[in-house]
């Protein structure tokens, strides 16, 4: 992971960098906010660990910058002291975690840890399997005797089921999870589940979507 | 000498009489549901050259026996529909005629080939006026059927290209795009097909 430090106590700033580079992480460390905003626009980062006191321009400042230009980077704030506004204005901002000072480094690298394998174990999950059923969320390729090819909502939806196979989930459940940022209404499920019935008919799977229009729907084995 | 030997002169006129069949249980079909059974239909009769070609690839003598019985595509034809369900409807009608009997059927629609190929193949015997290689008559004709969507009968015609073009300089990527394409098609025609019952539903 690539992570950048912005912290102005030259002092603390100096330990962290070298703790992390020994764990392994490749680390920029800057020393004020306007420095940290600047590095976002030159190099991609993995995490940001972002001080909110800090000369020429403060962490929240900074961290609304980074998030104006639509940088999606995590970003961790370093509170000074435990005041929960601080910590809500932080996160409100933007940020996604913070740490409290005075810290344990322990408790620093376990959350970059925990960062990293949300990252890559749990979200980055290419292939998901049921049965003779293989899902690859990569190249949106539904497969068992045949591939075929899914569309982007029919993806989500079979990701969705195979995640939780076995389980009944209401059409309102599987609208709000495949569908919740679109502007469509609940009768899409219908349709796609239609479509996913007929998909796992052609490709001989041993599985199927088992409900009816309206209600719930559940993955089992045929 | 033709490698079809003296039935040389049949197999055409075998060709048209199938042909005008099938044209006939399309034209009941549409008459009846006002809507086409299938986009196109075409037959052959398999050139000798080609025959004789198949023949000394598989180790065959060069007579008729080898060109009509041990192979059964001298008389081929190709149905293509608009969509799936109605080339399970064909196959239905074909299977009701008296003088076709289909003695073999592979169903790579559902079964597709690795390089993802789609198609479904029937061979029938076909019982004609004409003499046979065993002595009938009325003797009986092997003919092929190749049924498909559009979609897999363009995807054929592509692969086709790839196939008798020796100097692609990247085989395996081109192989391996024809086959992600396959797969859309595929999920297109599945697509209309269930849309399609969406419609009938209401």
């Amino acid at each position: 992971m690539k992570i950048l430090l912005a912290e102005d106590e030259s002092q603390l700033n100096r330990v962290l960098t070298v703790a992390m580079q020994k764990s392994g992480y490749d680390v920029d460390s800057v020393f004020n906010g306007q420095e940290a905003v600047d590095a976002v626009k030159k190099h991609p980062y993995d995490v940001i660990i972002m001080d909110i006191m800090m000369p020429v321009k403060n962490g929240l400042d900074a961290v609304k910058e980074i998030r104006a230009t639509g940088d999606k980077t995590y970003i961790m704030m370093l509170t000074a002291k435990s005041e929960i506004d601080d910590k809500v204005t932080g996160l409100d901002v933007g940020a996604d975690d913070y740490l409290t000072k005075p810290f344990s480094l322990k408790e620093l690298l376990a959350r970059l840890r925990s960062k990293e394998r949300r990252s890559e174990d749990y979200n980055s999950t290419q292939e998901l399997n049921y049965d003779n059923l293989k899902l690859d969320l990569n190249s949106q390729e539904l497969s068992s005797n045949n591939s075929i090819s899914l569309s982007k909502q029919e993806t989500g939806l079979m990701r969705y089921f195979l995640l939780n196979p076995g389980k009944a989930i209401s059409t309102e459940e599987l609208f709000n999870h495949v569908w919740k940022n679109e502007d469509e209404s609940e009768d899409v499920v219908w349709v796609y589940i239609s479509f996913l019935r007929s998909k796992l008919a052609s490709i001989g799977a041993n599985v199927q979507i088992s409900g009816e229009k309206g209600g719930e729907f559940c993955l089992e084995r045929a | 000498m033709s490698i079809y030997g003296k039935y040389a002169d049949y197999l055409p006129q075998i060709l048209a009489s199938v042909l005008q069949q099938i044209q006939g249980i399309g034209q009941e079909y549409s008459e009846k549901y006002g809507q086409k059974l299938y986009e196109h239909l075409e037959g052959r009769v398999k050139g000798e050259e080609s025959m004789t070609q198949k023949c000394e690839r598989k180790g065959l003598p060069h007579t008729p026996e080898s060109a009509l019985i041990e192979n059964r595509d001298s008389i081929g034809f190709r149905i293509v529909c608009n969509f799936i369900d109605d080339i399970y409807t064909c196959i239905d009608l074909l299977k009701k005629q008296d003088n076709f009997k289909i003695i073999k059927e592979k169903d790579y629609i559902t079964n597709a080939k690795p390089n993802g190929y789609r198609s479904y193949h029937l061979i029938m015997e076909v019982v004609t006026p004409f003499e046979d290689v065993h002595g009938n008559k009325p003797g009986t004709y092997y003919v092929e059927i190749q049924l498909r969507t559009i979609a897999m009968d363009t995807w054929a015609s592509l692969e086709h290209e790839m196939k008798y073009k020796h100097d692609i300089k990247n085989p395996e990527r081109i192989s391996k795009e024809l086959k992600r394409v396959a797969d859309e098609l595929a999920s297109c025609d599945v697509s209309m097909q269930t849309i399609r019952q969406l419609i009938k539903e209401g």
